[in-house]
């Protein structure tokens, strides 16, 4: 009994499977005309074979126009055409796709390597296949540039000149064509002294950088932000292309000065005809350097009193630094003197002067034992009432 | 030069020869910074000593040295009691002699006292006479000072046997201060018995300058030792400064008699034996004719005047010494002394009498415990 449930079944099953198939091979019979398509992303030599047709990416020719050449060839037959194709327009081959043919449209491309392409065709030709080219990629022509600009110090002064270099640099694989180097507007901080605009060389070859060099003068001190210079430049097929540098933050201080201190010391009274030394200090206090020192000086009144090397001159004192040096003395007649010092430099914002002073005693004659004419009559008019009053002590 | 001692004795005696010492340094308010150091300027040799039992008067003194102050030990003083002073000079006679002798000769001594005191009235008798004894030609002058009438009995009764003392002495002389008379010239008691002992040290050292003073009339130490011996050989001082306003040398003789510028209040023209007037003054001055007439007419009353005349820059000034024939003033002190003794005899009396009287409550009684 259950044989007799189990093969109607399986009569049924294999009736089911022979209608599928029935209706399948029908199916495929009417659609034997029908046009099918298919999407490639290909690299150049990249082949697709669709039955006897075979199409290859030759090159791209411009990534901005939306040039495409392929070649497109027939086996057995007289197609064998290298076109080339204009993106997003279909290019129809033997007819194209509605005819027996085939329709090659370029869908995208990538870079001057790749490139989408459709294909269209009728399903009869059967099933296109992609073939990946065995060659070597060919090798990129592309530019490349990086841009840097940079000043010699981050920091600097009110009237400090720094120098800035702008260095550009094929980093690509192609040539650079038309280089051009924008490094405007002029900061209003600085006075530019040389070299500006910078030039940069219009052609750079892979590897190959150029640099140029301007000299500006900090005018206005702050914190200032350096703009970005932008490079724009062409690779071989006259693509545009541009890069910038970083910006970057600078500091100018206020303006540096040397500031020079005068000190005379050492002045101790001197006796006649005594010699004695006045030692003269010259600091530099300020934060430049003071330059072109000369100092000389007058005595007043100007006789009695010989002063020799006073004058002096030094060629720098750095900020923080002194100079010294030492003056010598000789008392010729008694009185009070006074040595004026004056330094006459180059601070750093014109020529300065500074003064100092100083005042000298010349002693009289000292008499040895002259205080004793004072002590000795006291002394005794001391001794003298003491006695007398000793003689009234009861 | 005259070599001249002034013995200073008691605590009177004491601050007159002070004076004297101060003026020999110009007087006056500089003397006190001048003494430190000018040396006394005196008109001839003057030597000085102080001599006291009482060694607080003898610190008092300013302008008198250490060595011319001699203490002559007796507790602090003998207590005005005259018996105790002459029992204290003679334990000390050797001593104070010898301190005398050390000072060398001397032509005159002037011994000054108080006559009421303790010290000074006891030992100036005695004292004299050692110096009479031990200095054969000395001429010893004391200037005896007499109490104020209220100073007390016990002063009172000094004086009266003091000044007997001294009339028996064998001294050329006494000259006579009466502080009841001269007590008048300050305010307050310090500064009367201060100008009394300034007005005796002036007046004795014009004295002495004039003595020693080459005069164009002369008077020597045998004038004034004339002079001295006269009448009861007690004698007083007069002085007289004539001013700018009246130059007249026979008004400035006169005024040095009158009784308000003598030590001792006498009445010339009827007590002096006599007189020696000594005028010091520049010379257009000093008429000689007008003086000659002025001593003439008190020859007539004082029996003999020496005069003397010194040439020195400046107003006349005229000293008189003389001497009294009488003394009524003194007569007068001694009643009053005796008075006061009688008094004082009597209220002892009186008091023993009670006292006696007291006692005899207990005459039969015995102490009972």
């Amino acid at each position: 009994m259950r044989r007799l449930i189990c093969l109607p079944c399986l009569v049924c099953l294999l009736f089911s499977i022979l209608l599928v198939q029935a209706a399948h091979a029908k199916e495929d019979t009417d659609d034997s005309d029908e046009v099918a398509f298919k999407d490639f992303n290909l690299n150049i030599g990249d082949r697709i074979d669709l039955g006897d047709y075979q199409m290859e990416l030759i090159e791209i020719q411009s990534v901005r126009d939306g040039l495409v050449v392929m070649r497109t060839s027939k086996v057995g037959g007289p197609l064998d055409e290298q076109r080339a194709l204009l993106l997003d327009s279909p290019n129809t081959f033997d007819g194209g796709a509605e005819n027996g043919g085939i329709t090659i449209t370029v869908a995208d491309i990538f870079d001057e390597q790749s490139a989408k392409v459709r294909i269209e065709y009728q399903k009869s030709l059967g099933t296109a296949r992609k073939h990946a080219s065995e060659r070597p990629a060919a090798a990129l022509d592309k530019p490349e540039l990086s841009v840097q600009k940079s000043f010699e110090r981050n920091q600097m002064s009110v009237g400090d000149e720094v120098k800035v270099t702008l260095t550009v640099k094929n980093t690509g694989t192609g040539q650079a064509l038309g280089i051009k180097a924008e490094d405007a507007p002029p900061l209003p901080e600085f006075s530019y002294v040389a070299g500006y605009p910078p030039k940069i060389k219009e052609t750079l070859d892979s590897g190959q950088s150029d640099s140029a060099v301007y000299v500006m003068s900090a005018v206005k001190d702050g914190s200032i932000r350096v703009p970005a210079i932008i490079v724009s430049y062409t690779d071989a097929k006259k693509n545009a292309k541009s890069n910038s540098s970083e910006p970057f933050n600078i500091l100018i201080s206020p303006k540096s000065k040397a500031d020079l201190a005068v000190k005379l010391a050492g002045l101790a009274p001197i006796a006649l005809d005594g010699e004695s030394m006045l030692n003269i200090s010259i600091s530099n206090s300020g934060t430049a350097s003071a330059t072109r020192i000369e100092a000389d000086g007058t005595v007043m009144p100007s006789e009695g009193l010989q002063v020799t090397g006073l004058e002096k001159s030094f060629f720098e004192i750095m900020p923080g630094e002194e100079a010294n040096y030492s003056v010598r003395l000789l008392g010729q007649k008694p009185g009070n003197y006074t040595i004026r010092l004056i330094v006459n430099y180059e601070g750093g914002d014109g020529s300065v002067i500074r003064e100092g002073t100083a005042v000298v005693v010349v002693l009289e004659r000292e008499y040895k034992y002259q205080y004793l004419l004072l002590i000795v009559p006291i002394a005794i008019v001391i001794a003298w009432m003491y006695r007398r009053y000793r003689e009234y002590k009861y | 030069m005259l070599n001249v001692l002034m013995l200073g004795v008691g605590q009177c005696g004491n601050r007159i020869l002070d004076a004297i010492n101060r003026e020999a340094f110009g007087g006056g308010g500089a003397a006190n910074l001048a003494k430190y150091y000018l040396r006394p300027k005196f008109p001839s040799r003057v030597e000085t000593l102080a001599i006291n039992t009482a060694i607080n008067d003898l610190k008092e003194l300013r302008f008198t040295t250490a060595k011319d102050r001699l203490h002559v030990p007796n507790l602090h003083g003998v207590g005005a009691n005259r018996n105790v002073g002459k029992q204290a000079f003679m334990d000390n006679r050797d001593m104070i002699m010898g301190e005398i002798e050390k000072r060398g000769d001397f032509d005159i001594a002037f011994v000054i006292t108080s006559t009421s005191g303790g010290t000074g009235s006891s030992f100036t008798p005695l004292l004299i006479n050692e110096l009479k004894r031990q200095y054969r030609d000395i001429t010893v002058v004391t200037v005896a000072i007499l109490p104020a009438r209220e100073e007390g009995s016990i002063y009172l009764q000094n004086a009266a046997f003091c000044m007997r003392e001294l009339m028996e002495v064998d001294a050329e002389g006494i000259i006579l201060a009466d502080n009841q008379n001269m007590k008048r010239f300050g305010g307050d008691i310090a500064s009367a018995y201060n100008k009394i002992n300034d007005m005796i040290a002036k007046r004795l050292l014009f004295l002495i300058e004039s003595l020693d003073s080459e005069m164009l009339s002369v008077t020597d130490l045998g004038d004034f030792k004339t002079v001295m011996n006269g009448g009861l050989r007690i004698g007083t001082m007069g002085f007289y400064q004539a001013d700018s306003k009246n130059l007249s040398i026979s008004d400035a003789i006169e005024n040095s008699l009158k009784p308000a510028n003598l030590l001792y209040p006498a009445n010339v023209a009827d007590d002096s034996a006599r007189a020696m007037i000594i005028i010091q003054g520049s010379r257009e001055h000093l008429d000689v004719d007008e003086i000659t007439k002025e001593v003439e007419r008190l020859t007539a009353s004082a029996g003999h005047v020496f005069k003397g005349i010194v040439i020195k820059k400046g107003n006349p000034k005229v000293l008189s010494v003389f001497t009294l024939a009488s003394a009524p003033e003194l007569e007068s002190i001694y009643a009053q002394a005796a008075r006061g003794m009688q008094d004082e005899k009597e209220k002892r009396c009186r008091a023993r009498k009670q006292l006696d009287d007291a006692f005899a409550h207990i005459e039969d009684l015995e102490e009972i415990y």
